[in-house]
């Protein structure tokens, strides 16, 4: 009994460790001037991106790659990209943290892929959806903490299903149609599986922000 | 299609997974400066970020911070003098250790030069012994009843060679030698070798190899050059007749 309950409170502070660290990662409270010194090519810059996004960065592409060695090239690949993409970034409004966070995840796709054999045509798609000018546009409030609870409650609901697909789309990287083959159902059934995914998180952060 | 029916697929085209159709109605949408569709694309972006940013955490390892900011050039400030002490340190005892190094190499070439001289004259002595045990060994003494003159013994054994065990020699000059000579009745002086005395005035020298004991007259030492002579050219200080 004694034991249950430590193994739930050390649950709770693991949650809360989490949290605390993914607000003061993705606080954008002073990301203009960040992005401002990013694109004047100050290299210094880079230390404090690094201290507020590098563990994000670090433990996705691990989820990802699953090896710690490789993980630390695509992170050391992610701020090289940063760097040599900055001058793209628009300076009046800044969303490094989301911008970090996609190119680190395609830089693990983009290796796993590679690694399995995988199709690799889709690399320009990825690439495509690394211009940082998507990310520039992004609302300070779009990316807090309090939609990254909702959104965790809402994965919690999810159907097993659902969430099978959900995990193989952003840490495995898997088209619906690789995402049949993978779990030997029709294609119809996976793209239900994900459009009724993505429409249940969607919701619950549409009514965070309504609310 | 509308911007309704794209609703869904944002988030798939803001991971790189839409389907081909759907990437392209999107695309077409953003071309043309579809308000809806942009704003769609924003919020899937950052739905997208949400889920990415909620892999479970992992703590990356220090050095990855240092391999990072080194490609840019950046050191991280405050450990530039450790990092300087860490090589000096690192420096002074590389230095330290070749030293030791290089005593322990001298002491050792030392001790392998002292195990040889050992060997060589446990090898003599095993030889001298060896004249002594035998039988057939003569032995004449020299040197007897004279008060400052060298004094010892001759040993000649047809098999083994002749032996000479002698004291009270006089220290050599620079540049000198002993040479032992063996003379056979009616013959000249022959070369039994080179010797040097040790500190005390003792010397210990083998002739190895049969001689003809029985036409053997004298065995005699002289002062030579220290590559050895011919012949004698000093007066024998050592004479002990067979």
């Amino acid at each position: 009994m004694h034991i249950r309950g430590e193994v739930e409170w050390l649950k709770l502070a693991a949650a809360g460790f989490a949290y605390a660290f993914l607000q003061a990662a993705l606080r954008s409270d002073d990301e203009a001037d960040l992005v401002k010194r990013l694109r004047s090519r100050d290299p210094r810059v880079m230390s404090i991106l690094y201290d507020r996004y590098g563990r994000l960065a670090y433990s996705l592409i691990l989820r990802v790659v699953r090896d710690g060695s490789a993980a630390e090239d695509l992170v050391q690949e992610t701020f090289l990209r940063i760097w040599n993409r900055a001058h793209s970034f628009d300076d009046r409004r800044g969303a490094l943290g989301p911008w970090i966070l996609a190119v680190a995840r395609n830089r693990a796709i983009d290796h796993v892929r590679s690694r399995d054999g995988r199709m690799a045509a889709s690399a320009v798609d990825l690439d495509r959806m690394e211009n940082s000018s998507l990310f520039a546009k992004l609302e300070d409030r779009a990316v807090s903490i309090d939609r990254s609870r909702r959104l965790q409650s809402a994965v919690k609901k999810l159907t097993p299903h659902q969430r099978t697909v959900i995990e193989l789309a952003y840490y495995e990287g898997l088209s619906q149609t690789e995402m049949a083959e993978r779990l030997n159902q029709p294609l119809g059934t996976v793209k239900t599986w994900v459009r009724t995914a993505l429409k249940a998180l969607r919701e619950e952060l549409t009514e965070a922000v309504v609310a | 299609m509308i911007c309704e029916e794209l609703k869904d697929a944002f988030e798939l085209y803001s991971i790189g997974l839409a389907e081909e159709e759907e990437r392209s109605e999107i695309e077409a949408h953003l071309a043309r400066g579809c308000e809806t569709c942009r704003k769609n694309l924003s919020e899937a972006l950052a739905v997208n970020a949400l889920m990415l940013a909620s892999a479970p955490d992992a703590k990356p390892p220090a050095r990855l911070k240092r391999r990072i900011m080194a490609g840019f050039g950046v050191e991280r400030a405050g450990w530039g003098w450790l990092g300087a002490l860490a090589a000096a340190c690192i420096a002074a005892l590389a230095v330290w250790l070749s030293l030791q190094e290089r005593h322990r190499t001298a002491e050792l070439v030392e001790a392998r030069q002292s195990l040889i001289q050992t060997v060589a004259e446990r090898d003599r002595l095993q030889r001298a012994l060896s004249f002594l045990n035998q039988p057939e060994t003569e032995q004449v003494n020299f040197g007897k009843g004279q008060p400052r003159p060298p004094r010892g013994s001759v040993f000649v054994n047809p098999r083994l060679g002749v032996l000479l065990i002698a004291g009270n020699l006089p220290p050599l000059a620079t540049g000198k030698t002993y040479q032992m000579w063996v003379i056979p009745k009616g013959g000249a002086p022959r070369s039994a070798g080179l010797f040097q005395s040790a500190a005390d005035g003792s010397a210990l020298h083998v002739l190895s190899g049969p001689v003809d004991a029985a036409s053997l007259g004298a065995v005699a030492v002289s002062v030579e050059p220290q590559a050895g002579s011919q012949a004698p050219t000093t007066t024998p200080i050592i004479v002990a007749m067979l």
